[in-house]
């Protein structure tokens, strides 16, 4: 399931959202341009959703039958999610006898591969003001103290 | 599916413009949401949205009620 948010980085020609029509053009041109195959929901014009789930622009959740949270990325990364559900799936499905299975949690830090060439072919696809926003956004990074 | 007004509380988080989003301090603010927000464990948020393009409102508890469920959020930009 894809849930439809705010665009991350709006520009001349694919434009933030200033009215909950704009929205759905946004998302259907998320469906028909990038081919994406799963079941689009789309939020409402305030974020709602993404407010209540914490605002990244690339997140991922997986909620547990009956609907208690049972991973959450703060980016996606598809193949740590497939590999997480297979390992969830089948804590539950079995585990060894005489024993049950107790629930913990865990952070811990994860990689993913940016592409900035095609990065940087979306951002042009959103219009010019995309990629010398982004630009200076960089510099703004620079100049922050380390936290 | 339009819950909220067409303007009322949508203004900021529909920034137009990404650097000043950044110079606002709007992605240290938006982690820090997405680490305030529900824990591993936690009951998940249940909320209506608006299926694409016309299946009507869809409600995520029906959903997850029997089978686990993967929710990537994103835009197109």
């Amino acid at each position: 399931m894809f849930i439809y948010t705010r665009e991350a980085h709006p520009a001349e020609d694919v434009q933030h959202h200033d009215s909950f029509a704009r929205k759905l053009a946004g998302a259907t041109l998320l469906r028909d341009e990038t081919g994406i195959s799963r079941d689009i929901l789309v939020d409402d014009l305030a974020g709602t959703v993404h407010r209540a789930y914490g605002m990244m622009p690339n997140m991922t959740w997986v909620i547990g039958r009956g609907g208690r949270v049972a991973y959450k990325a703060n980016w996606t990364s598809a193949a740590n999610v497939e590999a997480f559900l297979i390992r969830f799936l089948a804590a539950r499905a079995k585990h060894p006898p005489e024993t049950t299975a107790v629930m913990y949690e865990t952070q811990q830090v994860e990689f993913r591969y940016a592409d900035r060439k095609r990065f940087t072919e979306r951002l042009l696809r959103n219009g010019p003001r995309a990629t010398a926003e982004f630009a200076k956004a960089q510099q703004l990074w620079a100049d922050r103290p380390p936290s | 599916m339009g819950r909220a007004r067409e303007g009322d509380g949508a203004t900021a988080y529909n920034y137009p413009r990404f650097d000043d989003y950044v110079a606002d301090g709007g992605d240290l603010a938006d982690e820090a949401a997405f680490w305030a927000s529900p824990r591993p464990g936690q009951r998940a948020p249940d909320f209506a949205l608006h299926g694409l393009p016309d299946s009507g409102q869809v409600r995520l508890s029906d959903l997850w009620r029997s089978q686990p469920l993967v929710m990537e959020f994103g835009s197109f930009t």
